[in-house]
């Protein structure tokens, strides 16, 4: 009795596996059966036309966007890291306070923060709909990922180090600037992937701030669309054309999301070699 | 400049930056809240709260967001019945049962998976999963259900990693002891371990539910978003996220601060589930 | 450990075949939509646009869906009905749902779904040019006063003789009368927003003129009628874009030009035998008094 009970208890842990896997399988499958043969390279690369609503200007803004958001919040982030691990008082409130703050930041939906960039970046500040004010939205979206993830980088480098190079006669900054920093890099990077992942994939955040303008942005102040905005508004009014865009665009987007997997798996290795060292 | 004030200077600026956090929920909660008050002033909170019907094509309007509470709970839940057990069970084939070889495979199979945009998600669901369930169940396929299942599929990954990582966190005592005084393995990973990661587990539901209940786009695009108490899982449903993603577009004056207002009690519901959270994960490092 | 090997593969197999039925399922849908076995006794999916969609304003007042009782306008439409919140989405949701009813851009109708006569009458340019087909709602371009020199020139431009062409390209119906138009050669930034039943066009519109005016860049937000109106109330942009008439209200401040005109097609999955429906018949299945296909052929 007890052995067909943890015999069933196994099979069930193999099917639940099996649908999970099924699930992502059928999912990108579906979406490179439907999209592969409409990828062509005018498609990706061309020039954007009523007639051939290419991705170019798409892949453009996403660059743009995730560069620019990470340019904002990856100092701001990792600056807060360090407070959090190499300044504060543990116990004190006012940790106790950014954590809460970090905390609540990371659990808050994507569409509360698109209806906040609008009202706060786009009418408040007069930002309109622009790259600018989607920047701004998405870095502090990605704020909670960065603050944790290289807050657990930075704690994982050993005290040893520190004390080292405060034996050695170094301030603290010039320790965290040349010691902490570089050995927790590959942790921070990982936060910097795992951010350019939640930027590339997000929609409701950036269609209210960004807005959807089929265009080439000239400027910051300009509206675009991110491939992923592009998927979604080729979906609603491009027609069949636009179906075959949004599977073509499906199809990059799970390409990169997919490299992104993989260069974290990279550095997750390297770091547990780093280790193991 | 010497090295003292740029060690102050450094400190400030540190500081300063992980003031940033506690600025952005300040500024979110002042904007989402002040951008709600006049529409629950015009139409008033109980109204607002509990009205069923939304017309705002009627003359006088009508905002009562009652039905896309429920329905923001209803799929969450049915989010959570399918999800939960597949992705604990899964973390626990993850954890313990799986081969080397094949590990690599399935947890990026499980990251990327977590990485897919919900556009993606959405898609699949309307092409596929509505068409599935009007042919082999009953309804038109935009439904409950439908929404669900997609949402499902989306929470996997963040109840799988978690789960998965609070079931290695256990010192392998737990394990080889169980083994140790007779049971089998199976026994030793549902009945000893399960329940000693307990608190990671909930949390990953409680992450898993904050997910589901916030999905917009994928959830719009199967639900069927009829303003109806669902009184079946193949009826149609609305929730609150699909609400404000769909209208506000196209809205203007009272219409458009009510679906400010609809955004404020999501993200009231959602400061409730992070104070749960709070609650759980401390408990969690207590015990 | 080969036991476990060996069920892990297995389980694996198991989901690469269920992946297979999928695959198969999916084409035996598709082969049952050529094999027709409708089912009249079936309930209506009714599919509807969210509210305050130009199109969806005005196929409820044509179709007399938002009505006016006791001095008050009350929005009828079948509580049950699918809504989603653009033009393709309504051509998706009846190209895979057998029993589904929806009503789209004329130039919208793609040929995986069947547009329905209405009365007797045939939607196209044609008919609806000439009144017969009764569904249609102009394309308006709406600028605060008179517009800058600017708004102005393209608004010339997208009612002359050029701009109609691509208005008649786009499987729209062009006015009458157009003159040519002349480029003044200006240059600067034009802003737009509104509908987005009027995207197809207006790209086009866009592209021909910036090849006429080089020095001219045009930025083109599309987020529905009333918020292209009100952005361009508030002044956000140079020019709103609406695919309904405007509300006396807008008018008040704004100067509209209409610069096309489109047919709203009811649309009904392929295999559904119904060739057309009185628009009686329309207004109850919307307003859900009729529930299923086989009281509607009648």
């Amino acid at each position: 009795m007890r052995k067909i009970k943890s015999t069933v208890l196994r099979v069930l842990s193999y099917l639940a596996i099996a649908i999970t896997f099924f699930a992502l399988l059928s999912i990108v499958l579906y979406i490179c059966v439907n999209g592969v043969p409409n990828l062509s390279l005018s498609l990706i690369f061309g020039k954007f036309s009523s007639d051939n609503p290419s991705m170019r200007f798409a892949i453009v803004t996403t660059v743009v966007l995730v560069i620019l958001a990470l340019v904002v919040s990856v100092p701001i982030g990792l600056g807060c890291a360090i407070y959090l691990t190499e300044y504060a008082p543990q116990t004190s409130k006012i940790v106790r306070a950014i954590r809460l703050a970090t905390e609540t930041l990371a659990g808050i939906p994507s569409i509360i923060y698109g209806l906040f960039g609008a009202l706060f970046f786009g009418t408040a500040l007069k930002m309109g709909y622009s790259i600018l004010s989607g920047v701004l939205t998405v870095a502090i979206m990605i704020l909670p990922t960065i603050i944790r993830t290289s807050e657990e980088a930075i704690k994982s480098v050993p005290d040893l180090y520190r004390e080292g190079s405060f034996g050695l006669g170094a301030g603290k900054l010039r320790t965290i600037v040349k010691i902490i920093i570089p050995s927790a890099a590959n942790g921070i990077f990982s936060a910097v992937i795992l951010s350019v992942g939640r930027i590339v994939g997000e929609t409701a955040a950036l269609l209210f701030t960004l807005g959807s303008v089929a265009k080439m942005p000239s400027s910051i102040m300009d509206s675009s669309r991110t491939l992923a905005v592009h998927m979604y508004i080729s979906t609603r009014d491009g027609g069949m054309a636009g179906r075959k865009v949004a599977f073509a665009t499906g199809v990059i987007l799970i390409v990169i999301v997919t490299l992104i997997n993989i260069f974290t798996l990279y550095l997750s290795k390297k770091a547990g070699k780093m280790n193991e060292n | 400049m010497n090295t003292k004030q740029l060690e102050k200077i450094s400190k400030a600026l540190f500081f300063i930056s992980s003031l940033v956090s506690i600025g952005a929920v300040l500024l979110i909660c002042i904007f989402i809240f002040s951008g709600a008050a006049p529409a629950l002033g015009k139409i008033g909170i109980f109204k607002f709260l509990l009205g069923t019907q939304w017309k705002p094509n009627n003359d006088p309007q009508k905002f009562g967001i009652f039905y896309m509470i429920i329905g923001s709970i209803y799929v969450s839940a049915g989010a959570i019945v399918m999800g939960v057990p597949i992705g604990i069970l899964s973390a626990v084939f993850l954890a313990k049962f799986c081969p080397k070889k094949l590990y690599v495979l399935l947890s990026q199979a499980v990251s990327l998976l977590a990485g897919i945009p919900s556009i993606v998600y959405g898609f699949f669901g309307m092409m596929l999963i509505v068409p599935f369930i009007a042919e082999h169940f009953s309804g038109n396929g935009n439904s409950l259900l439908a929404a669900s299942v997609v949402l499902a599929i989306m929470i996997l990954p963040t109840v799988i990693t978690i789960s998965e990582n609070s079931l290695r966190a256990l010192p392998s005592s737990y394990y080889e002891g169980a083994v140790a005084l007779g049971a089998t393995k199976e026994e030793a990973v549902f009945k000893v371990m399960l329940p000693a990661a307990k608190s990671g587990i909930v949390t990953s539901v409680v992450l898993g539910i904050g997910r589901a209940i916030g999905e917009t786009i994928a959830v719009g695009m199967v639900a069927g978003n009829s303003n109806i108490l669902p009184v079946s899982i193949f009826k149609s449903v609305r929730t609150l996220t699909v609400n404000i993603v769909s209208e506000m577009g196209y809205a203007s004056d009272l219409h458009y601060d009510a679906l400010i207002a609809t955004g404020a009690v999501l993200f009231v519901f959602i400061l409730l589930l992070n104070m749960l959270l709070g609650v759980l994960t401390k408990g969690g490092t207590k015990a | 450990m080969k036991k476990i090997i060996m069920a892990v593969l297995s389980c694996v197999i198991a989901a690469g075949s269920m992946a297979g039925c999928g695959t198969a399922a999916e084409k035996s849908q598709g082969q049952t939509t050529q094999k027709s076995s409708f089912d009249a006794s079936s309930e209506i999916t009714v599919i509807s646009r969210e509210a305050n969609s130009g199109t969806r304003g005005a196929f409820d007042e044509l179709m007399k869906i938002v009505v006016e009782e006791n001095g008050q306008k009350v929005d009828k439409l079948y509580s049950e009905a699918v809504l989603v919140d653009s033009t393709d989405a309504v051509s998706s949701k009846v190209e895979v749902d057998k029993y589904a009813i929806g009503y789209t851009s004329l130039g919208s109708v793609t040929d995986k779904v069947k547009a329905l006569t209405v009365d007797g009458i045939e939607a196209t340019a044609a008919t609806v040019k000439s009144g017969q087909y009764k569904i249609s709602r102009p394309f308006v371009l709406a600028t605060k006063g008179d517009g800058n020199a600017l708004s102005k020139d393209f608004i010339s431009f997208v009612t002359s003789n050029q701009g109609q062409k691509a208005v008649e390209e786009k499987g729209f119906i062009k006015l009458d009368g157009a003159k040519d138009y002349t480029s003044a050669g200006l240059s600067g930034k034009l802003t737009l927003s509104g509908s987005t039943s009027v995207e197809k066009v207006i790209e086009k519109l866009k592209e021909e003129y910036i090849k006429l005016n080089p020095n001219v860049s045009i930025e083109i937000t599309y987020s529905g009628s009333s918020a292209g109106i009100k952005d361009v109330t508030e002044g956000k942009v140079d020019i709103g874009m609406s695919s309904r008439e405007l509300k006396d209200s807008e008018k008040a401040v704004l100067t509209p030009t209409i610069f096309a005109h489109d047919g709203i097609a009811v649309i009904v999955n392929k295999e559904n035998p119904l060739n057309g429906l009185t628009s009686a018949q329309i207004t109850k299945i919307f307003t859900g008094e009729q529930r299923t296909w086989s009281g509607a052929d009648k």
